[in-house]
């Protein structure tokens, strides 16, 4: 039984280290942070975190979020003593394996949230159908356990001529269209997206999308967005849905 | 020569006045001279008011450390000790009193002029001639200053070195100011605000300049925070074969070498640049993470 899910983008840039000795965007960590404390706050037995990956498969908890493939000075260890104070720390469980990127931001964040309890972590292949997709999220909502989730998944990375991906004006239409159906609980929209244009559009959270959508299965959900902004070029998304038979805190 | 880093960790916190510094934070020291005749822009601030000027522009421009020195390097017209001390000390507690925080170092070898310009302010007593005065480690002591123990080839303050020959010049510097440190820790320096330097061209020709700025990382090894003074100087001009005005690029090439061995302290005319420098080659090493890194990563 789903208890409420929650989204967030998973840029590498939500790691505070990665930005260096600016925060650059507190605001959007804040939204993630106080989307997956919403998780918390919905009595879970356990969180499942989920992101799109190479292929579909489940991840041990005790797995390792590896920064210093994208900073690799993090690695020296030198840096403890000239970093800015809000620095909030360092990767979490060291010693298991090797998680993917959306896998250990979404632990991240709620290890940052002190969550402590049960986890359940997968990805979702890229390549997977929309049924596909919505099978696996309706089999984490299923157990009679109470089950949050989280969702790391990104929009398009191709909003502007200074984007990752440079611009195709059909990534202004595709986000907003992600935008309005988490807004109105929609979730069928979201299994209607079309994975070859999110392809094209590099909007890598397509498969996590569709994995939510089959978790909240059934009456529409309530939802609050936190955050929706693209400051680099990319559509990052926050936002905490709600199923019916929860109720959404005031 | 040694393609190593020193390890970050043989180095400890440096002590400067009311500041600590961190290993792994580069500290820019801005020179103000109240000389007539230095050899870098003779006499820009000479005049009080310029010189004043000139400490805004340093601190504005990033400097930790003020630098004030009243005595040219080179030979030139006697300073005396009232002399210096009437060019020095009235200016440090005005620099004081303008800026209750900052750094104030006061160039000289003389322990009189260290005693007047410590109870005007200054933190630091930065002697260039190794030490030449034995009495300005106990003022330093008595007094709660830092202290700068440096190499100049045992070379009276103010002259020029005269075929000076060294079996190994990095092995003499070595030990001369590691002698000059155990000597000012006895006298009771606290041993957190003592400081090493080389003194590029003191005592040396721009050959051993040239080796004991490729050689560095020996002195950073020690443990001691490493000060280098290379700006501008004529091992610098030597080299490119260019007139002081012309010298920033070498200058800046020299800084950045010492940065990376781990030199902390940076002695400079040009202050912005030099920070810019430094703080580059700070990362570089990996002490310090960028000021903002967003490509790639969004």
């Amino acid at each position: 039984m789903l208890t409420a899910a929650a989204l967030c983008p998973a840029p590498p840039l939500l790691a505070r280290e990665l930005t260096g000795a600016d925060p650059v965007v507190p605001e959007l960590r804040q939204a993630c942070l106080d989307a997956a404390t919403d998780l918390l706050h919905s009595d879970p037995d356990v969180i499942a975190v989920v992101g799109a990956g190479e292929q579909t498969r489940a991840f041990g908890a005790r797995g390792r979020l590896d920064l210093a493939a994208y900073a690799p000075a993090l690695a020296l260890g030198r840096l403890d003593g000239n970093w800015p104070a809000e620095h909030d720390g360092g990767a979490p469980d060291g010693g298991g394996a090797l998680l993917p990127l959306p896998l250990g931001l979404g632990c991240r964040l709620l290890d940052q949230a002190g969550y402590a309890g049960r986890l359940a972590l997968h990805t979702v292949s890229d390549q997977a159908s929309a049924a596909d997709c919505a099978a696996l999220g309706a089999r984490i909502a299923g157990p009679a356990a109470r089950v949050a989730l989280l969702v790391m998944a990104d929009g398009s990375a191709r909003r502007g001529l200074k984007a990752p991906g440079y611009l195709d004006e059909r990534s202004l239409p595709f986000d907003a269209s992600v935008a309005e159906a988490i807004r109105a609980g929609d979730m069928a929209a979201l299994l209607a997206l079309d994975a070859g244009l999110a392809g094209d559009l590099m909007a890598t959270g397509r498969p996590a999308w569709q994995v939510l959508a089959g978790a909240l299965d059934g009456p529409r959900p309530a939802s609050m967005i936190r955050y929706s902004d693209d400051p680099f070029g990319v559509a990052y998304l926050v936002a905490t849905l709600w199923p019916q038979h929860e109720a959404m805190p005031t | 020569m040694t393609d190593r880093l020193a390890p970050a960790a043989q180095q400890s916190v440096l002590r400067l006045g009311n500041r600590a510094f961190p290993p792994g934070q580069p500290i820019v020291m801005g020179i103000v001279n109240r000389t007539p005749d230095s050899f870098f822009r003779p006499a820009v601030t000479w005049d009080e008011a310029a010189a004043m000027d000139r400490v805004h522009q340093v601190i504005a421009d990033g400097a930790d450390i003020v630098d004030v020195g009243g005595i040219p390097a080179a030979p030139g017209a006697e300073v005396d000790v009232a002399e210096e001390i009437r060019r020095t000390a009235s200016f440090i507690g005005a620099i004081r009193s303008a800026y209750p925080n900052v750094v104030i170092s006061a160039d000289t070898w003389r322990h009189e002029t260290g005693r007047a310009a410590c109870e005007a302010g200054a933190d630091l007593l930065n002697d260039s001639w190794g030490g030449y005065d034995p009495l300005l480690a106990e003022v330093a002591a008595e007094l709660g200053a830092g202290l700068v123990c440096s190499h100049a080839g045992r070379q009276s303050p103010r002259t020029r070195p005269f075929r000076v020959a060294y079996g190994d010049v990095m092995a003499d510097v070595l030990e001369h100011v590691q002698s000059l440190a155990a000597r000012a820790l006895a006298a009771g320096v606290q041993g957190d605000r003592i400081v090493i330097d080389a003194a590029h061209d003191f005592g040396k020709n721009t050959w051993h300049s040239l080796e004991v700025t490729r050689r560095l990382a020996e002195m950073t090894a020690t443990g001691f925070p490493v000060l280098v003074s290379l700006s501008n100087k004529d091992f610098v001009g030597e080299t490119l074969n260019l007139p002081p005005e012309q010298r920033l690029p070498g200058t800046l090439a020299a800084t950045a070498i010492c940065a990376w061995h781990g030199a902390r302290i940076f002695r400079v005319h040009q202050v912005a640049e030099s920070r810019q420098v430094v703080e580059m080659v700070s990362a570089i090493r990996g002490d310090r993470p960028p000021a903002r890194a967003v490509r790639g990563l969004a």
